[in-house]
């Protein structure tokens, strides 16, 4: 019997697992896919948010400008890749200017520090690739790695005694005297508490659990990732001036590895099973990047990829509504979060400890004695200085052996990711880890060297090795 | 660290590296070594298990490894020292090239350094196909090193993109370990690989090839299920209309390579837009006095055989840099024209006979070749055929 | 009468255009060497090719020796020869050169090992 099952592995449901780790629980997480972070979580910009376009008083903009407050120390904590570069929103019309006045002055009553309107001069000298006639500042915007947050989380909930459950589908559920029992693809679950965590599914899970009634919109966003000769001068965020509509048009985002993303765009869809790229979107996101990045060339393109915001659409207006964190009465033991989209990246802490408040208004949560708010990363080798290199082979030659020749990433590393402490097993979950097959030949040199390692090191059949995905073989067998 | 005195360094023991080693030894330069990252000398040819090598170099037809092994039995006889599973993490304009190695970092000062880092595959990421992203897509030399190296089968039922020599190579391969291969498509009007190789992997086999087709979209959450196909037009846009889906488990991609230069950028080398390699001299040596490149780094070549004549010819112009402390500047440039994709080298200094080699835009039978300078034609080379590959 | 074949003998793929009456092979023309005229000739009357494959090796510093024939065998004969080596195993070390089956279906063609395998 658990005290609270978590639906889903997602930055939300990790984050509320390793907030809830703090008290005297018996906690499960309950995941459908074979790894944390692989549906919306994996699937953005990576930008911690600041908090100026949400609507003042809304949980997006408490939470968001709480989430981005916080953030230098959860970095520190949970040892997360996090660059507060800050960001350029660019104009050049008086149309552009009156908008970002809007949002200049709905930052203010957010509360986001620093925002403040920048002439030409000081745009060039701040970010001299970006176009543009003026801009507003915004120091406190970040980059940051989704993976190896959600990744982080999760870890450190599991070290705090939280237990994973990977490909395990909530299917359905009944309830008892005064607990759930959660059926699953791997069984029943028995449970005092749940929270829905599930993301693009949880109005699905909302309505299974008792509550009715909530109306996803799903928008797919599409994306370019360019290689890191492609980043080198990009030093900040820079947006274009939001639209009448309020939506950013395409911009190009530096990611914490040095790559580049250019996207997303934003496109209505009604199958959730979509994360096809298409070849309109990757057509107008290519001539859309050009116009504002230099560097937007095919050479140096060496990935697409789409992810899937799951926006709460008010039926009658069509309005996007606001992020729902409820508990309700009349279904008791349940905490629902529906219609978490961006930024529920900058937000996950916040929006975890709002779960946390809710359970508090029922039950009294007691302190775990030995919480420890910190996880050990697995170290870059090829962010070290030649002194720290040497050092680290020195102590194990297998930091001398590289694997992933575009990386840098060392067989020490990939041991490491293999090894993790989630026990999750598929290449994705390698690549999210330590950044091997992420580089520009997309695992041409190293994909080979990491199938064989994972054989050896797990004692797997070349057929049970899987690339991200359920079902996703990598391999049919052997030759000989 | 040590920082350890070389007269020649060769950054990768493929067929380049391998050549142009053993022929510094010849010319009397000793004191050289070769930084391999893999655990065997060799480079792709250790893959490449079918034959058809050394025509030109050996006057025999020959496998990839019996190929390798020749210049690997002449490192052992010439006692060349190499290091293996050592990856060259940096060079330096100053020449000091940084390796990592299980045995810590290696530092060496060299007074000339040879790029022999060959080529890499472009990948689906970076022709853009539309489509999901679920396992079983390939490139063409991952598949052919699983396959041939690694022991692991890829798939049951396979089409090709890309109608290069390895791609084609790769669609025999498959057929006689069982897998059905459908098709082989190719967006280019022509076929990219070797006419030998339509004839004696696919048509051998009844694979057909269909040019001016490229995949549209690709379907399959976990695994691939189906690609769809389409006719393209002068453009290279997709007939509407035209599209055709093909059930299979494994899409093999032979689209193109690319020289790997991201060390060269490292030291300053200046690359030419269209090879991708370096901007060299006559005597393949780069912007950056003391650095040579040859091989595929250079020009992705379609013959292992003219890889080894291009690395013996810049190890030739290696040796005399050392024993005549330089060479005079070279600020001729050749510059081809519209029908001409590139020519090598780009500048000359037009004091010594040059041999230059070029890739045509366009196949075309029964044409000529013109040098001009200053409007004038200096050479004309009349040629039965010309390939255009990749 | 005539045909035409792409002579697969070296890289230069010379289109071979072969006259022929009946059974009687005429004039070869197109090609640009000896070999080539044996090739087509050939491919008019029984086409032959050598294959390259791998075999199993036990106990080898890798799993696999790539393998070829040392002559070629009928064209139709592939497949045949195929399912023999895929059920062959050999035990390191194997040297480059060796023969690894000799005579392979009573073709007068040898399974060769192409490369050196040490033993673990």
């Amino acid at each position: 019997m658990y005290d609270v099952l978590i639906i889903g592995a997602g930055i939300i449901g990790s984050a509320v697992a390793r907030e809830l780790s703090r008290y005297n629980l018996k906690i499960g997480v309950l995941e459908k896919e074979l790894d944390v972070c692989v549906e919306t979580t994996g699937r953005n910009t990576g930008v911690l948010h600041t908090g100026f376009t949400y609507k003042p008083g809304s949980l997006k903009a408490q939470c968001c400008v709480e989430g981005n407050a916080e953030f230098d120390k959860i970095a520190e904590e949970l040892k997360i890749p996090f660059k507060r570069l800050g960001k350029v929103v660019v104009g050049f019309t008086d149309e552009d200017k009156q908008s970002l006045l809007k949002y200049q002055d709905i930052g203010r009553r957010n509360g986001v520090p620093g925002l403040r309107l920048i002439d030409k001069k000081e745009l060039k000298d701040m970010a001299p690739d970006a176009g543009g006639e003026f801009a507003m500042y915004s120091p406190t915007s970040g980059i940051l790695s989704p993976f190896i947050y959600n990744v982080a989380l999760a870890e450190n909930a599991k070290q705090n005694g939280v237990t994973f459950y990977f490909d395990t589908e909530v299917v359905g559920q009944s309830r008892n005297d005064n607990y759930y029992i959660l059926k699953t693809t791997k069984g029943n679950f028995s449970t005092r508490w749940v929270v829905n965590c599930a993301g693009l599914h949880s109005s699905k899970i909302s309505t299974m659990l008792g509550i009715p009634g909530y109306k996803l919109g799903f928008f797919k966003g599409e994306y370019y990732v360019l290689d890191k000769n492609a980043g080198r001068t990009l030093n900040m965020l820079i947006y274009p001036a939001p639209g009448p509509t309020g939506g950013f048009a395409t911009h190009a985002t530096p990611t914490v590895d040095g790559n580049v993303l250019i996207g997303p765009d934003s496109v209505q869809i009604d199958c959730l099973d979509n994360y096809e790229n298409t070849k309109s979107s990757m057509d107008k996101l290519f001539s859309d990047g050009r116009k504002m990045f230099k560097n937007m060339k095919r050479e140096y393109c060496i990935r697409n990829f789409s992810g899937i915001r799951p926006k709460l659409i008010d039926p009658e207006t069509k309005d996007v509504l606001d992020f729902v964190i409820e508990r309700r009465d009349t279904v008791p033991h349940v905490v629902n979060l529906v219609g978490i989209e961006s930024p529920g990246l900058t937000c996950a802490l916040p929006i975890a400890r709002r779960v946390i408040k809710c359970i508090k208004e029922v039950e009294t949560l007691y302190d775990r004695k030995n919480f420890n708010p910190c996880r050990e990363e697995i170290i870059c080798f090829a962010n070290q200085s030649r002194e720290v290199q040497q050092q680290l082979i020195e102590m194990n030659p297998d930091y001398g052996e590289i694997i992933c020749r575009c990386e840098t990433v060392t067989k020490a590393e990939i041991l490491q990711a293999i090894h993790n402490p989630l026990g999750v097993n598929t290449m994705t979950a390698i690549k999210n880890r330590v950044r091997a097959m992420m580089g520009r030949c997309q695992g041409g040199y190293c994909q080979m060297r990491i199938a064989e390692l994972m054989q050896e090191e797990l004692h797997k059949k070349e057929t049970e090795i899987m690339y991200g995905r359920k079902k996703s073989h990598m391999f049919t067998g052997k030759v000989r | 660290m040590n920082t350890m005195d070389k007269d020649v360094i060769i950054i990768g023991g493929g067929p380049a590296g391998l050549a142009a080693a053993v022929e510094l030894k010849k010319r009397g330069i000793h004191n050289i070594v070769i930084l391999e990252r893999e655990k065997y000398l060799g480079g792709i040819l250790r893959q490449c298990i079918h034959d058809g090598f050394g025509l030109k170099r050996f006057k025999e037809t020959l496998t990839g490894p019996e190929y390798a092994q020749r210049f690997i039995d002449d490192i052992q006889k010439f006692n060349i020292l190499y290091i293996t599973e050592a990856t060259v993490i940096e060079i330096t304009p100053d020449k000091i090239v940084t390796a990592v190695s299980r045995n810590g970092l290696l530092q060496y000062r060299a007074k000339a350094i040879v790029l022999t880092m060959g080529c890499r595959e472009r990948t689906r990421g970076a022709i853009g196909i539309p489509g999901s992203r679920p396992a079983g897509i390939y490139t063409a030399g991952v598949a052919q090193s699983f396959i041939n190296l690694h022991n692991m089968m890829i798939g049951k039922e396979a089409v090709i993109l890309g109608s290069g020599d390895i791609g084609m190579i790769m669609a025999r391969r498959l057929t006689l370990e069982g897998v059905k291969v459908k098709a082989v498509f190719e967006v280019m009007p022509y076929p990219s690989g070797l006419p030998r190789n339509i004839e004696q992997c696919l048509n051998d086999y009844n694979i057909p090839l269909y040019v001016s087709h490229t995949v549209t979209n690709i379907k399959g959450r976990g695994r691939l299920e189906s690609v769809t196909v389409a006719q393209v037009d002068e453009q290279m846009n997709a007939i509407a209309g035209t599209e055709k889906e093909y059930k299979c488990d494994t899409m093999i991609l032979s689209v193109g390579l690319i020289p790997e230069n991201e060390l060269s950028l490292t030291c300053g080398v200046n690359l030419d837009k269209h090879t991708k390699g370096a901007l060299v001299d006559e005597h393949y040596q780069t912007n950056v006095p003391g650095i040579f490149a040859a091989g595929n780094v250079l020009q992705v070549h379609d013959l292992v055989d003219f890889v080894s004549m291009e690395a013996e010819h810049m190890a030739d112009s290696v040796a005399s840099y050392l024993y005549q402390e330089g060479f005079p500047p070279s600020h001729i440039s050749i510059i081809p024209d519209d029908s001409v994709g590139y020519v090598l080298p780009q500048y000359i200094s037009g004091e010594i006979d040059v041999v230059c080699s070029f890739r045509v835009k366009k196949p075309a039978k029964k044409c000529a070749i013109y040098v001009l300078q200053d409007g004038k034609v200096i050479i004309t080379k009349k040629l039965k055929m010309l390939f255009r590959q990749r | 009468m005539k045909k035409n074949f792409t002579c697969i003998i070296c890289p230069n793929s010379c289109d071979i255009e072969v006259m022929f009456e009946g059974n009687a092979i005429g004039t070869v023309n197109g090609a640009s060497c000896s070999k080539g005229i044996e090739y087509a000739k050939n491919e008019m009357v029984h086409p032959m090719r050598t294959i390259t494959t791998s075999v199993f090796v036990q106990q080898g510093i890798v799993p696999l020796v790539s393998v070829k024939l040392d002559t070629p065998i009928p064209k139709e004969k592939i497949f045949e020869v195929m399912k023999f080596i895929r059920d062959i195993k050999v035990t390191a070390p194997v040297i480059s050169g060796q023969i690894i089956i000799a005579n392979i279906l009573g073709l007068k063609s040898n399974v060769v090992a192409t490369k050196t395998v040490e033993k673990v």
